[in-house]
């Protein structure tokens, strides 16, 4: 380091000579700006606008939401007047069960989306469980316990899962796979499981509509993502945490549960949200094999709706209808918010989504 | 040996050692046990994307002559011209917009951005991409069709769906211009290029096929929305004369006809549909991981 150490200037009084100044020099002493620096200021401000695109878009939805949600068709650019405007507000129809968009004699229209928001929760959740379990198992396998190249090759066929559009998913299920669960599952279930709670009963419609077939499309697709940011939250171990857990005489078994899923317990966390957003969103698919039934499921194998499948398919009736719009914008206003807080918190974990190439993440 | 608690004092040192083994044992079995049931998880997932090709194909081939891909029927129950020219022609469109959206964007938030309002930029499209596609349908039908007035209509569709295709692009755009190595960049505006010249004459070669990458995904999770279409715009039987006419699309086409009986020509149609589907989003997937993988290795390359 004392080599290094520059000679000592040759001291003079008045230390550093000054440079001369040379022509191209402003000869204010740097308070005049060239012309290439003003570009460089109107460059960044330009850059701006379309940088700000996205969120840009984000704020045009919100707001037509909110503003949809006070006033039926007729934009007022008042985002709250929903809570005060009586016949169609927030508070008035919406933690109420009764839904009866067509009014009759003796039959008041009703708005209670409730109805709906439990439906979404009841098929969205399982899908999740189901979908965090074997993500889980599936990650484990293709991290640990696969050869590399055999991981390589059957890692892309789950991705692949996320890239089959919803309505091909719904179409499939609903005629190839619903029979199944509607003559073969659903009463096999309901005669043998019977002793758990909700499971006895009706064994729901022949043609297999319902919650089951519901979760069952949910899982399958919230299943690649969930199974990519598990994997992505393995792999981030760091070598020798791993090869220390080995040392010590851990399986391999032990030292995933132990260490690895531990040391990547964030990422897996945000699986569990990033997964149940896109399971809580679904929309064409649980549209088609769901269906629309503004009533709570009275067993398992019953249906029910949810908000987007609701909002989906009910859009072309409500058409006119200033009351059904705003309770159809209700619903996706709370859609909109429960979306974005998963969101929110899910992407809060992960610094930065490794693969941009599975739809949805 | 120092013993833990009474009970171990009880028992003898071969004993101990016995039943030592005899766990190590079942924990090693366990390990191989997990090891062999594990990986059989893969065919719960791959399992029903394999029948689902292959039922949808079962369904599609026999009747998908090319009779039907190019007949442009008036009755469209035996035809799918009508819907595959349409679709297309919504797909360039709207790409094009989403196009122009997202790389500006996406540039812009890469190189002109600082760190911090980079990092919200980023949150939003992120929150964008997360957010349910009926959600944006739903905008579009009032923000389109009722209250620019367009009704349901091509335009609505098309901006609809570019709104969707936006934030992918913008993403994978920011994304391929931030992972330009850094000794690239300080070596060109070490040699004096401006901002501008950097990012068209050494960012953009090298960034390049990370963009178009984008552009693809961003189709391939295009042609396979349904909600923003179905509440944009109505299925029409012939190519669409305006912007203001209803257009047919193939997402759409499936979500009408879904409910056909067995037998209907209505169904088949639908199922060739899906089966076009299929296959589109297959190739530009395979497309995108190409890309991305020889991405991959050009950047690694480049600091070589």
């Amino acid at each position: 380091m004392v080599i290094l150490d520059p000679p000592p200037a040759p001291a003079s009084e008045g230390g550093r000579e000054p440079i001369p100044p040379t022509s191209s020099d402003p000869p204010d002493g740097g308070l005049h700006r060239s012309r290439r620096e003003w570009l460089r200021y109107l460059t960044k401000a330009l850059a701006l606008v379309p940088a700000l695109i996205p969120t840009l878009f984000l704020i045009m939805i919100v707001v037509a939401l909110f503003s949809l949600a006070g006033f039926g068709v007729t934009f007022s650019l008042s985002p709250f007047r929903f809570v005060v405007h009586p016949p169609y507000n927030f508070g008035f129809g919406f933690f109420g069960s009764k839904w009866n968009p067509s009014p009759a004699p003796g039959y008041p229209a009703q708005w209670g989306t409730l109805v709906f928001i439990v439906g979404s929760f009841l098929t969205a959740v399982p899908a999740l469980f189901l979908s965090m379990a074997i993500g889980l198992g599936i990650a484990i396998a293709s991290t640990v316990y696969l050869p590399r190249f055999v991981s390589a090759w059957l890692d892309p066929f789950v991705d692949l899962l996320a890239g089959i559009p919803s309505v091909v998913y719904g179409i499939w299920a609903f005629v190839v796979i619903a029979p199944i669960f509607g003559t073969l599952l659903n009463p096999w279930a309901a005669a043998h499981l019977a002793f758990i709670p909700g499971f006895g009963g009706p064994p729901g419609q022949a043609t297999g509509v319902g919650l089951p077939i519901t979760i069952f499309v949910l899982t399958l697709m919230s299943l690649p993502i969930t199974t990519l940011l598990i994997r992505d939250a393995l792999r981030s171990i760091p070598r020798d945490l791993w090869e220390s857990g080995l040392a010590l005489g851990a399986t391999r078994w032990e030292v995933v549960r132990k260490i690895s899923i531990r040391h990547g317990s964030r990422g897996i966390l945000s699986a569990a949200f990033l997964g149940f957003g896109r399971a809580f969103g679904e929309t064409v698919a649980v549209a088609m094999v769901l269906g629309v039934n503004a009533a709570y499921p009275i067993n398992f194998y019953g249906s029910t709706g949810t908000i987007a499948a609701t909002i989906f398919s009910l859009l072309d009736s409500a058409y006119g209808n200033s009351q059904f719009l705003a309770a159809l914008s209700e619903m996706a206003i709370v859609l909109l918010a429960i979306s974005l807080a998963v969101n929110i918190a899910g992407r809060r974990f992960i610094s930065s989504i490794i693969s941009y190439e599975v739809p949805g993440l | 040996m120092v013993l833990a608690n009474a009970s171990e004092a009880r028992r003898s040192p071969e004993d101990i050692l016995y039943q030592e083994s005899l766990r190590t044992k079942w924990r090693l079995g366990f390990d191989r046990v997990i090891g062999w049931l594990l990986p059989l998880l893969f065919i719960v997932a791959i399992l029903p994307i394999a029948d689902l090709v292959y039922y949808v194909g079962s369904r599609a081939l026999p009747t998908l002559t090319f009779q039907v891909l190019t007949s442009t029927s008036l009755t469209q129950t035996d035809a799918l011209g009508v819907p595959i020219v349409s679709t297309a022609e919504i797909m360039v469109f709207a790409t094009l917009l989403a196009v122009a959206f997202g790389i500006f964007g996406g540039v812009a938030t890469a190189e002109y951005l600082s760190e911090r309002m980079a990092g919200w930029v980023r949150m939003t499209a992120n929150l964008l991409v997360g957010l349910p596609s009926v959600t944006l349908g739903y905008f579009g039908y009032f923000t389109f069709v009722l209250y620019f007035g367009w009704g349901l209509s091509y335009i609505a569709a098309v901006v609809t769906l570019a709104f969707f295709m936006t934030p992918y692009i913008f993403r994978t755009a920011d994304l391929a211009f931030t992972s330009v190595p850094r000794p690239i960049r300080e070596a060109a505006f070490g040699s004096g290029a401006t901002g501008p010249q950097y990012i068209v004459r050494v960012a953009t070669p090298i960034a390049f096929p990370q963009v178009l990458n984008g552009i693809f995904l961003a189709m391939a999770i295009g042609v396979g929305e349904t909600a923003p279409i179905v509440l944009t715009t109505t299925l029409s039987t012939i190519l669409p004369t305006s912007i203001y006419s209803p257009v047919s699309f193939l997402t759409a086409l499936i979500w009408e006809n879904f409910a056909q009986p067995k037998g209907s020509p209505l169904i088949d149609l639908a199922f060739q549909a899906a089966f076009l589907l299929i296959i589109t989003v297959i190739a530009l997937n395979i497309v995108v991981r190409l890309i991305s993988y020889n991405f991959q290795k050009r950047i690694q390359g480049l600091y070589q």
